[in-house]
């Protein structure tokens, strides 16, 4: 039957190709075209706009590259692509030492496949909680008189209660670090249960300790996972403006959050500038991460 | 691997890695049973109640605190999910179909459907609001936001079904075919319940996805609030325990959501089970 089958799907490709196109065609334009028309065109339209002249309410379609000189001439806006940038930074260092550990337990040393399945899912549930939900969530842990302190403090380890836990820019790094981590997780995971296991037991049986194996076999062999990780992380850490709304009590600016004052204040030219600094910047990023692993070869 | 110190030590720290990632929802569910209205959102519980639970559903006498703008945003949230839903798994569906052939420019098309879960929210949003601005649209959930939910949801469901088709055996249809039974009926009869649990599962991560959707939602959606828009109000005043509370409230929503989807998963498992083995006899 399969046999029969096989042979007959292998025969007539080439007389019904023609046919076929048109069928894909079909199939495919009604998604394609919602793409270019609520995807694309919106984000050519922030390129456009950015060069629109903005007076105090409005915007006119008169070109010119006043936006662009205030955002690179403005202390408030270059900072602000500054603390973007070094948020993400710590966020993805942070993200990947606290989860490449949890990871290498999962993916390679429980070998029951179903404690495995189990703690993936542990490790997802999170995500059927509102986001929103899980950033304001932290507030009553970072507080004055927040869980943490009252712990620190029932113990004996601190006296007076850390005020910088809260409404920082440490509160922003480990609210961020807590949501985006098993982003890290999952794809480090994967990779991991992908290793062979007689390569490492022949390491093993040569004499080789742990830590060699984790830095000759282990490590180069998980990069592709670190790296779809640190994309993932990388893309949502610098769209990001909730958490930093949420937990900074205003002190820390991200670019995103420029965005929100800036549409607030119905200054489109200047909230599309700062789109498209955005948008190059996170080009930037993944272009390089994607530089570092080829992941075609290494998937 | 079997060095147990090592071993060990990585249990251990991912028995803590789970702790910090369950802590802050245990302690906002507990502080959600904080007594009212005098009760801040912090420790210690000054006495156990379900005040803010009352508070949320508008039973408790009028104060200070204003209750949340739920009912409405409930409303709008669950008929922008579901809508979003059927519009992106009917997208996903049909091009994850179309991929089951290779064609010349396959390669850019999927990389932009991928695109729509890649782009952050904001800069869709933002874009959204900018071409509605200049076409002189006025911006609604029900419109410019449900379409930028499509844009996000729409690749989830696409990978997904493009994963099941994958796996799928072609000579199946194609026997159906051969025998002469027209294309759309083979595709009722044959295709769609063998790719049903991938159908379901795009199904459910639109549906999700959508309802806790923000960051799209808040640019280009007009003066209306859908529910995470309602939550983030409340991010620039302070915070009340009813807001915990509505969070438990959601999350017990998200599981409920998860146990009727696991259930129908189970049946449609059997019974395209109980189809293979008719088909084997």
């Amino acid at each position: 039957m399969t046999i029969i089958a096989e042979t007959a799907s292998r025969a007539p490709p080439a007389v019904a190709a023609k046919k076929v196109s048109d069928k894909t065609l079909w199939l495919l334009a009604p998604g394609l075209l919602w793409m270019l028309l609520f995807l694309v065109v919106p984000m050519l339209m922030m390129v456009y706009v950015s060069f629109w002249t903005q007076t105090t309410f409005k915007i006119s379609p008169i070109l010119t590259v006043q936006s662009w000189v205030t955002f690179f001439t403005s202390e408030t806006y270059l900072s602000a692509l500054w603390t973007t940038v070094r948020i993400w930074l710590i966020v993805l260092v942070t993200t990947l030492l606290v989860g490449y550990p949890a990871a290498l337990y999962v993916g390679l040393f429980v070998r029951n496949k179903t404690t495995q399945t189990v703690l993936l899912v542990f490790c997802v549930i999170p995500f059927w909680t509102s986001f929103l939900i899980r950033v304001l969530a932290w507030r009553p842990m970072l507080g004055k008189e927040g869980a943490i302190n009252l712990i620190l403090q029932a113990l004996g380890i601190i006296n007076t209660p850390i005020e910088v836990l809260l409404f920082s820019e440490l509160s922003v790094i480990i609210g961020m670090t807590q949501i985006y981590c098993v982003f890290m997780v999952g794809p480090i995971a994967f990779m991991m249960g992908r290793i062979d296991q007689s390569v490492i037991e022949a390491a093993q049986d040569m004499g080789a300790g742990f830590w060699r194996i984790f830095r000759t076999i282990i490590l180069p062999l998980t990069m592709p996972g670190v790296v779809v990780g640190a994309i993932f992380v990388s893309v949502m850490v610098l769209g990001e403006f909730a958490t930093a709304a949420a937990l900074s009590g205003r002190k820390v600016n991200l670019l995103g959050n420029i965005i929100v004052t800036q549409v607030g204040s119905l200054k489109w030219a200047f909230a599309a500038v700062v789109g498209v600094v955005l948008t190059i910047l996170m080009g930037i990023v993944v272009a390089a991460l994607l530089r570092v692993v080829d992941l075609r070869k290494a998937l | 691997m079997n060095s147990s110190g090592t071993k060990f030590a990585l249990g251990v720290y991912t028995s803590l890695f789970l702790v910090f990632l369950y802590a802050p929802m245990v302690v906002l569910g507990i502080l959600s049973f904080q007594t009212g209205p005098e009760g801040g959102p912090q420790f210690p519980i000054i006495e156990w109640s379900t005040y803010w639970y009352q508070h949320l559903f508008g039973f408790t006498p009028p104060s200070r605190i204003a209750p949340l703008p739920i009912n409405e945003a409930l409303f709008r949230s669950l008929v922008l999910s579901v809508m979003t839903m059927i519009v992106s798994t009917v997208l996903g569906v049909s091009s994850a179909q179309a991929f089951r052939r290779k064609f010349r420019g396959s390669g850019v098309a999927f990389y932009l459907i991928v695109l729509g879960m890649m782009v952050p929210g904001v800069l869709v949003g933002l874009g959204m609001a900018l071409v509605a601005n200049v076409l002189g649209i006025d911006r609604h959930w029900w419109g410019t936001a449900f379409v930028l939910h499509v844009v996000y949801t729409y690749p989830f469901a696409f990978l997904v079904m493009l994963a099941i088709l994958n796996r799928f055996d072609p000579s199946v249809e194609e026997a159906a075919w051969s025998l002469g039974v027209s294309p759309i009926r083979t595709f009722r009869k044959i295709t769609f319940p063998l790719i049903f649990p991938g159908v379901l599962s795009a199904m459910l991560f639109a549906f999700t996805l959508s309802y806790d959707e923000f960051s799209r939602t808040l640019f280009a959606s007009g003066r209306d609030l859908t529910l995470p828009l309602a939550i983030y109000g409340t991010f620039s005043v302070e915070v009340h325990p009813n807001v915990f509370a509505f969070g438990v409230l959601t999350t017990i929503f998200s599981f409920a959501l998860l146990g009727v989807y696991a259930a129908l998963m189970t049946l449609s498992i059997r019974r395209a089970k109980r189809i293979a083995i008719q088909e084997e006899a």
